[in-house]
């Protein structure tokens, strides 16, 4: 039986508490909707179309010319006209103006005429492509223009041709998006490329095959399957458009599961305060508990009538939070400017809104179960003393816990889409608010036996054990989000720091690649000293101890021992190396002769728990090769100097086909001429500017960490709202005891005075715990898993205690300001009136 | 005497107060006849609510039985002691505990509709208008003088029409004026409905209105006497 009048005037009586339910319940939501629906406008919009995005049904691609056997098919099924194909080569080289000096790397699409299959390419002059692209001329992205200093018809040296600027690419269909590149694009018509001379034996190039098949996917699957089995397999790879995984695809997948960590840990926070404002709002009621229990009303129908408030206003704060969601989502675009395009389309669906709203609902039932069923335990008696006996845990409160857990964990699984990373949040969050917990009871209890001059500090310390202060769900909640908040802060600028800013001087700063074995001397003599080139052969490794390397086993230290690879020869070690395990770099056999053997390096040894003595099997364009390892090195060194992981004996590599790579250091200043002269030499070569490229890794990286602190800065106000409950739901006690100090003499000082320390110790208890916290985690992660050397920070650490102790004094003295103008006079007369 | 309707037996209480457990009432035994104006008078402290607490269900004993009406209640279910708080028994309490979000009707209906009866309402109105609180139906309790309070306590206990009301301390929180009205209202209330009625007091002046005292002291009933 539900006596709605009693639900409704029980809302209307508690409204501050209940405010800040529903405001707790909007939190929860309002980030993973706004998340969840802005995911789908993003892959709806650039990731949506599978077909546009690989730019055909089926790719096969490789990194070097397309075999026979797959070429003659596809030729053979053109010629039927059961498909259309077209052929890409994507290639870095440089590109510089007619003249002056100035060069600029970039990203060459060389397309047939076919190109694209799917989707558009978009120009800025509006024409179509097949308008514009001829031989002769190119089509380049914005930035080009900007950097060169050329504009639409300007000539400029791409390999050993001149080619005409053309129109400029305002949207590529597998490229909607430019996230990171090491350079912009360019488009060039298939027939110039015997013109560029660029691609020579051992050349870096992506070759591709394109195929539009038009039919249903089982045909498409079918096709794919009848090319994989004349392909190359270790070489080429035959993706279709269901299976391929773009960069683009796994980057923005990897974001989003991230923010979604984070969104769910706001929720779990926005969850604690749910539980710490009902707990109020029922402490609050107690007395009327107990006197309608008295009446005669069973603890069913309490649970009945409450259960019924709550899912009342979880309603009301579920389709707040999916409104402030659907809102946000529309400040999402400016907030991730620069990884999206303009214009973005965001839509919201009916789906949306119902998938929220039951979200919603469920968290709520979830997180208020406790409370709700703690109902049982209030007495009649309590209507004349307070009543600490209750009836226990009761049989259904283990099961009906341990469902809503379940239920939750289904919810984080379903959100992250991910059954294993899923579980292991739910086990850390726990675990992490378990810990916060225990430390925080430890904390208190210190606190409880420290003896202090101070009297309104003294009052301030008892203040936290005011019956019904939420000071443990204060803590834990601040301390939760401030250490996520310092941990992601710390990494970051660790990371920063090691890869990016820190660029030691002497590092190298220019890396030369793709120079022939016929250019060396005139490289060296280009760059007017002593050069080291490094031969780099490419190559796969295909088996260990005849055991087949395979994609599922190998994924470790995120790199793939399924890649392709670049060996190297040489007789010594590297000036950064070490021997680690084996006695020498390579071992002579008993003529003195040096038989067939590879150094590897620990990182790959590692990744394919690879040993002194094993046989590892390559093989080397086409040419299978076996070798013992012989040794196990080690780096001594930063990475930021070139390393190899595969190193063999000079004479069994030195034929192949090679080409050879150079890491520089080069005066600032000494750069851009060096580039024009190389660029104008040797229109093969290209070069990476590392200093620049690790600025624009910066600031790629600063534009995530801006978009990850966004939704991490929700999680604070959790807190904020569990703390302004709290002074809430301790109404009546505070105004007690700031009118017994004022009876006693204590002037509106005093009273401010004992306020102020509470919040005082409040955020120093919360701050500090955070930073210890994040600090132990950041250093644990850094020297572990990043292996990387760690700065604590402290400047930023104690900002932060500084930071969170005013903001909390702010918002607790702000929720005061009432009770300390009380005038005692009145309120004594109330108290004598019960 | 009449039918018993209530009778304690050796009743104790203690409450625990930090780790040391305070005595309360000592060995209780009294027995309540049905339709009885019974007070039980003591002063501050003395153990009066305690006891009362304990007769009606409302706490349970450190020992002894409560036999209500033939039945020991002293071990029932929760459910089965608000069955009986519900329709066998009513509270009048000193602060007069009205639920502060029902008006007047309402808090006097409620424990009707916790029995779902369905003349809730009719029930509730004629018994304000018996107590001259029909004006004042539609007014919180925040807005209620002491004694329209207490009226509308009273009206609340008797709704039901319970075999057993108490009453603690109902004049406690009143002035004289409200004080001599209320004793009258419950007076003439027992006398019309024949309700068994055990009220607690310190006031002789109300103990002389009861058909029988029983003394407390320090938590040990010291007298008994027959007016």
């Amino acid at each position: 039986m539900l006596h709605l009048r009693f639900i409704f005037r029980e809302l209307i009586l508690s409204a501050k508490q209940a405010s800040i339910f529903v405001l707790c319940v909007a939190l929860s939501l309002a980030t993973m909707v706004a998340l969840n629906t802005f995911r789908k406008n993003v892959s709806h919009s650039i990731l949506g179309d599978a077909r546009s995005l690989l730019g055909a049904d089926i790719r096969i691609h490789s990194h070097y010319p397309i075999s026979r056997g797959i070429d003659k098919m596809v030729s053979d099924l053109e010629n039927h006209h059961d498909i259309e194909a077209t052929k890409t080569y994507e290639l870095y080289s440089v590109i510089r103006p007619l003249s002056g000096m100035r060069t600029l790397f970039c990203r060459l699409k060389v397309v047939g005429p076919r190109y694209p299959l799917y989707g558009k390419v978009e120009l800025r002059s509006g024409r179509p492509l097949s308008q514009v692209l001829s031989p002769g001329k190119i089509l380049v992205e914005p930035e080009v223009l900007g950097r060169l200093g050329v504009k639409i018809g300007d000539r400029v040296h791409i390999g050993e041709a001149t080619l005409t600027i053309a129109d400029v690419i305002t949207h590529e269909p597998d490229h909607p998006v430019n996230i990171f590149s090491l350079g912009p694009g360019i488009i060039i018509s298939a027939a110039d490329l015997k013109r560029l001379q660029l691609i020579t034996k051992g050349s870096r190039v992506e070759y591709s095959i394109l195929i539009k098949v038009g039919r249903n996917d089982a045909a498409i699957n079918k096709l794919a399957d009848r090319l994989k089995q004349v392909s190359q397999p270790a070489q080429e790879r035959i993706t279709t458009y269901k299976t391929s995984n773009s960069g683009m695809k796994r980057f923005f997948d990897n974001l989003f599961f991230f923010l979604s960590l984070i969104s769910i840990f706001t929720l779990f926070l926005a969850g604690i305060g749910m539980q710490s404002s009902l707990s109020a709002l029922l402490r609050e009621k107690q007395k009327t508990l107990a006197i309608i229990k008295s009446m005669g009303a069973d603890s069913g129908f309490l649970f009945r009538q409450y259960f019924a408030l709550v899912l009342c206003l979880g309603a009301i704060g579920s389709m707040a939070g999916v409104a402030a969601g659907l809102i946000l989502q529309h400040f999402l675009p400016k907030v991730f400017q620069g990884l999206l395009p303009q214009g973005l389309t965001l839509t919201v669906s009916v789906f949306d809104i119902v998938e929220g709203l039951a979200i919603g609902l469920l968290v709520v039932v979830f997180f208020t179960f406790l409370p709700l069923y703690d109902l049982r335990n209030i007495r009649p008696v309590a209507i004349f003393r307070h009543d600490r006996t209750g009836t226990g845990r009761g049989i259904l409160f283990y099961p009906v816990l341990a469902g809503g857990f379940l239920l939750l964990t289904v919810l984080v699984v379903r959100q992250l889409q991910d059954l294993k990373i899923g579980l292991y949040f739910m086990i850390g969050t726990t675990a992490l608010i378990v810990v916060i917990s225990l430390l925080t009871r430890v904390l208190l209890a210190a606190i409880a036996r420290l003896q202090v001059a101070s009297l309104g500090m003294r009052q301030a310390m008892k203040s936290l054990f005011r019956p019904g202060n939420a000071t443990r769900s204060i803590i834990v909640t601040l301390t939760s989000a401030l250490s996520v908040l310092l941990t992601i802060f710390l990494i970051q600028t660790n990371l920063s720091a090691t890869y990016i800013e820190s660029y030691p001087p002497d590092a190298p700063n220019l890396f030369f690649l793709d120079i022939q074995p016929d250019q060396k001397t005139a490289f060296a003599n280009e760059i007017g000293g002593k050069v080291e080139l490094f031969p780099v052969i490419r190559a796969r490794l295909v088996a260990i101890n005849d055991r087949p390397v395979k994609q599922q086993t190998s994924r470790r230290r995120g790199d793939s021992l399924t890649r392709e690879f670049n060996l190297t020869y040489r007789e010594t070690l590297l000036s950064d190396e070490a021997i680690q395990e084996g006695k020498t770099l390579f071992t002579k056999d008993a003529s003195g002769k040096t038989p067939l053997q590879v150094s590897i390096l620990d990182t790959v040894a590692e990744m394919g728990d690879m040993h002194v003595n094993d046989i590892l099997k390559f093989n080397i364009q086409g040419v299978p090769m076996k070798a013992r390892v012989s040794s196990i090195r080690t780096r001594t060194k930063s990475r930021l100097y070139p390393f190899f992981y595969f190193v063999f004996p000079t004479e069994y590599l030195q034929h192949a086909p090679q080409t050879f790579f150079a890491a520089l250091h080069i005066h600032k200043k000494a750069i851009a001429s060096l580039e024009s002269r190389i660029a104008t030499a040797f229109p093969n070569i290209s070069f990476i500017n590392m200093a620049d490229t690790a600025a624009e890794l910066g600031r790629l990286t600063q534009k995530l960490i801006t978009i990850v602190n966004f939704f991490a800065g929700f999680s604070i106000l959790a807190g904020a709202l569990i703390m302004v409950g709290s002074i809430f739901a301790t109404r009546l006690a505070r105004v007690r005891e700031a009118v017994y100090y004022k009876v006693l003499g204590g002037g509106t000082r005093f009273v401010l005075a004992v306020f102020i320390y509470e919040h005082l110790l409040l955020s120093l208890l919360s701050s500090i715990l955070a930073v210890v916290l994040a600090q132990a985690g950041s250093w644990g992660l850094c020297r572990y898993l990043f292996d990387i050397s760690y700065s604590p920070h402290l400047v930023v650490s104690c900002t932060l205690v500084l930071i969170t102790s005013i903001l909390v004094i702010a918002v607790g003295i702000v929720s005061s300001i009432g009770i300390i103008r009380q005038k005692p006079a009145a309120i004594l007369r109330e108290q004598n009136g019960e | 005497m009449t039918t018993i309707i209530l009778e304690a037996h050796d009743l104790t209480k203690s409450y625990p107060i930090g780790d040391r457990m305070i005595p309360i009432l000592e060995k209780i035994s009294l027995v309540i006849g049905k339709g009885e104006f019974v007070v039980v008078i003591g002063t501050s402290g003395s153990g009066k609510t305690t006891l009362l607490t304990l007769l009606s269900g409302l706490d349970k004993p450190t020992s002894g039985r409560v036999i209500m009406d033939g039945r020991d209640i002293t071990d029932f279910e929760e459910n089965d002691l608000a069955r009986l708080r519900n329709e066998e028994i009513g509270f009048v309490f000193q602060a007069f505990h009205l639920v502060p979000s029902l008006n007047a009707l309402e808090n006097v209906m409620f424990p009707a509709e916790l029995k779902k009866d369905r003349q809730a309402r009719e029930k509730a109105e004629g018994l304000l208008q018996r107590v001259g609180l029909w004006e004042r139906r539609g007014h919180f309790p925040e807005q209620l003088s002491g004694g329209e309070k207490q009226r509308v306590a009273i009206c609340r206990a008797l709704i039901n029409a319970p075999k057993i009301v108490f009453a603690d301390e109902p004049t406690g929180n009143l002035d004289s004026k409200n004080s001599t009205a209320i004793i009258d209202l419950l007076a003439q209330l027992h006398k019309e409905n024949g309700t068994t009625l055990v009220l607690a007091t310190h006031s002789t002046a109300i103990a002389d209105r009861a058909q029988r005292v029983i003394h407390l002291r320090d938590g040990c009933l010291t007298n008994e006497t027959e007016i």
